[in-house]
């Protein structure tokens, strides 16, 4: 079900990759690497606790984020793995699993190392970046499986890299669930 | 009583007598012998239950299932010496199933009885993510193992298999994974592009090191970390469908000129490679197979749609195979008549004849989600 989904949501991606045009896009995604490459050393190995609006709720966050006012749709669902700030993503989402896109499920431990991808949100058609944070202690989840990969690099870039199981620092490496908080806006480089 | 009659009863007594004697039936429990030409290892991660990691010995021939190993958390992949004489795998243990005190180890299985006859108990730091084989490795005369650490801080830890113990932890910042190259050497992949080629002592401590300049743009053009060795090279491909070979023979590493396994128009058509493990060799016609699919730019872990096949030193493809499900694993097995065993990450597993691309079989109700298929070694004689 995880491969058969994330080829469904992959097929669909192509569609739009085929109507926009390749180049276009082709140069997003270099520019979105090279605004990576400079990013991820920064905020490797760093807590992002402060920037993320954990204790706040899920609505009370949310608001504070971007604006998601003017989406639609799956890009408008946190439930939905076609919501805009997964789009870099692997694992289950928290938002199916008891908590938010900014808080752990009840019973688990938020690990403060992470990952990064860079999103754009349709809504403004600004690309930010958003920290996806395990949650851990506690086997699967097993809801709402997602895998989408824009900027994901391999596991030899480990800040850019989705594959690995973030449940680092923690008091168990055992993965529930995935966050996925907005941490800034992005720039180019 | 008739005659007739009572010749009916005393047979029948004599029948239920000798039915007698044959009870109560013996039990026991199933030994393998000696592998067939088709069995592989089908990992699985279980990843809707990942404490609970597994792995299936299927015979590919009959689509049977042989037996099956308990691997712990986060599952990663199985380990084998090339003489087959035990099986390795590094797992990890909470005291209290998903909390409570880790404890990781090499636990180390009797490939007959597929019982545990010993562990060797690591740091408690391993590598956890979407399997791949090079989460561990083995020297090429099967005394050291190699596994991969990620904490974040990433090191190497090197255990002796035939003294049973932890020889050496090696830090390796900035380097991943385990690509080993000789009797006492491994390489890594690093964040710049570079490789770190190790070379091991004779008690597994780190005799040198050397870090080549970046053989691949990572900003253009990547290679996927999931490689193949051929002989004493190991062979990658970048996101773009380029081959690059690195051969660990030498001093230091040679770099082979990359090529494609596109031409210009597959590469506008959208094909590109597939799944989370993109290839796989068959050493003894050096066929290098590749799952590949047609997608988006950000598409290359997308499961397969057709196993593509190369003559492994450059080309040219030699055939295409359209596989009945997806792919998102895969394995050729490594004798004469070799066969393509895929899984799409569910519980079920397709076979094809490697050579003609006939789908044989599908294996259906096994496991959860596999992650891995691996074939056994080839065995030395």
């Amino acid at each position: 079900m995880r491969r058969e989904r994330a080829a469904k949501a992959l097929s669909r991606r192509l569609d739009a990759w085929v109507e926009s045009g390749s180049r276009g896009i082709a140069q997003r995604v270099s520019s979105r690497r090279g605004f990576l490459a400079s990013l991820g050393g920064v905020l490797f190995g760093a807590a992002t606790a402060p920037l993320l609006p954990v204790a706040r709720g899920a609505d009370a966050s949310r608001a504070s984020g971007p604006d998601e006012s003017k989406l639609h749709g799956a890009a408008a669902d946190p439930k939905n793995c076609d919501y805009w700030r997964y789009c870099a993503i692997d694992g289950f989402l928290c938002t199916c699993c008891g908590g938010t896109t900014t808080a752990c499920p009840p019973g688990t431990e938020l690990s403060r190392i992470t990952w990064i991808g860079t999103c754009r949100n349709p809504g403004d058609q600004r690309d930010y970046v958003v920290s996806y944070n395990d949650c851990c202690g506690k086997s699967s989840c097993g809801r709402c499986d997602c895998y989408r990969n824009e900027g994901d690099l391999p596991m030899y870039v480990p800040p850019k890299n989705n594959d690995t199981i973030w449940c680092q620092g923690t008091h168990s490496n055992a993965y529930h669930c995935t966050i996925s908080a907005v941490v800034g806006v992005a720039v180019q480089d | 009583m008739t005659r007739a009659a009572s010749i009916a009863i005393v047979c029948a007594l004599l029948v239920a007598t000798r039915a007698l004697a044959q009870l109560p039936q013996s039990m026991t429990t199933l030994e393998l012998g000696a592998p067939g030409p088709h069995w592989v290892w089908i990992d699985d991660e279980a990843f809707y239950a990942e404490t609970d990691g597994r792995a299936y010995l299927v015979d590919a021939d009959s689509g049977e299932m042989l037996g099956m190993l308990s691997t712990g958390l986060q599952f990663q992949n199985l380990q084998f010496p090339r003489a087959y004489d035990h099986i390795y795998s590094a797992e990890t243990y909470y005291s209290r199933s998903t909390r409570g005190e880790r404890t990781d180890v090499i636990s180390i299985y009797d490939p007959h009885t597929l019982a545990p006859e010993g562990e060797i108990v690591i740091p408690a730091k391993r590598q956890n993510g979407v399997p791949i084989p090079s989460f561990t490795g083995m020297t090429d005369d099967d005394r050291f193992m190699m596994v991969y650490n990620f904490t974040p801080k990433q090191s190497v830890t090197v255990v002796d298999v035939v003294a049973r113990t932890v020889a050496a932890e090696i830090a390796t910042p900035g380097c991943a994974l385990v690509y080993p190259g000789g009797v006492r050497r491994f390489a890594m992949l690093c964040g710049d592009g570079a490789l770190l080629t190790i070379d091991l002592a004779d008690d597994g401590s780190e005799q040198s090191r050397s870090r080549s300049t970046p053989f691949f743009d990572l900003r253009s053009d990547p290679v996927a970390e999931q490689g193949v060795r051929l002989g004493s090279s190991w062979l990658f491909v970048s996101f773009a469908g380029m081959i690059h070979s690195v051969d660990l023979a030498d001093a230091q590493p040679r770099f082979g000129t990359p090529w494609s396994i596109v031409t210009d128009s597959e590469r506008r058509a959208g094909w590109r490679i597939s799944g989370a493990v993109h290839l796989t060799v068959h050493e003894a016609s050096h066929g290098l197979y590749i799952l590949m699919h047609r997608g988006g730019p950000e598409t290359r872990k997308a499961p397969g749609t057709e196993v593509w096949v190369f003559a492994a030193a450059g080309g040219p493809r030699l055939r295409r195979i359209r596989l009945v499900e997806p792919g998102n694993a895969f394995e050729v097995t490594p004798d004469a008549a070799p066969l393509l065993i895929t899984t799409k990450g569910e519980n079920t597993a397709a076979v094809y004849d490697a050579v003609s691309g006939r789908h044989l079989r599908t294996i259906r109700e096994l496991g959860l989600t596999h992650s891995l298929i691996q074939a056994l070694p080839v065995r030395t004689p």
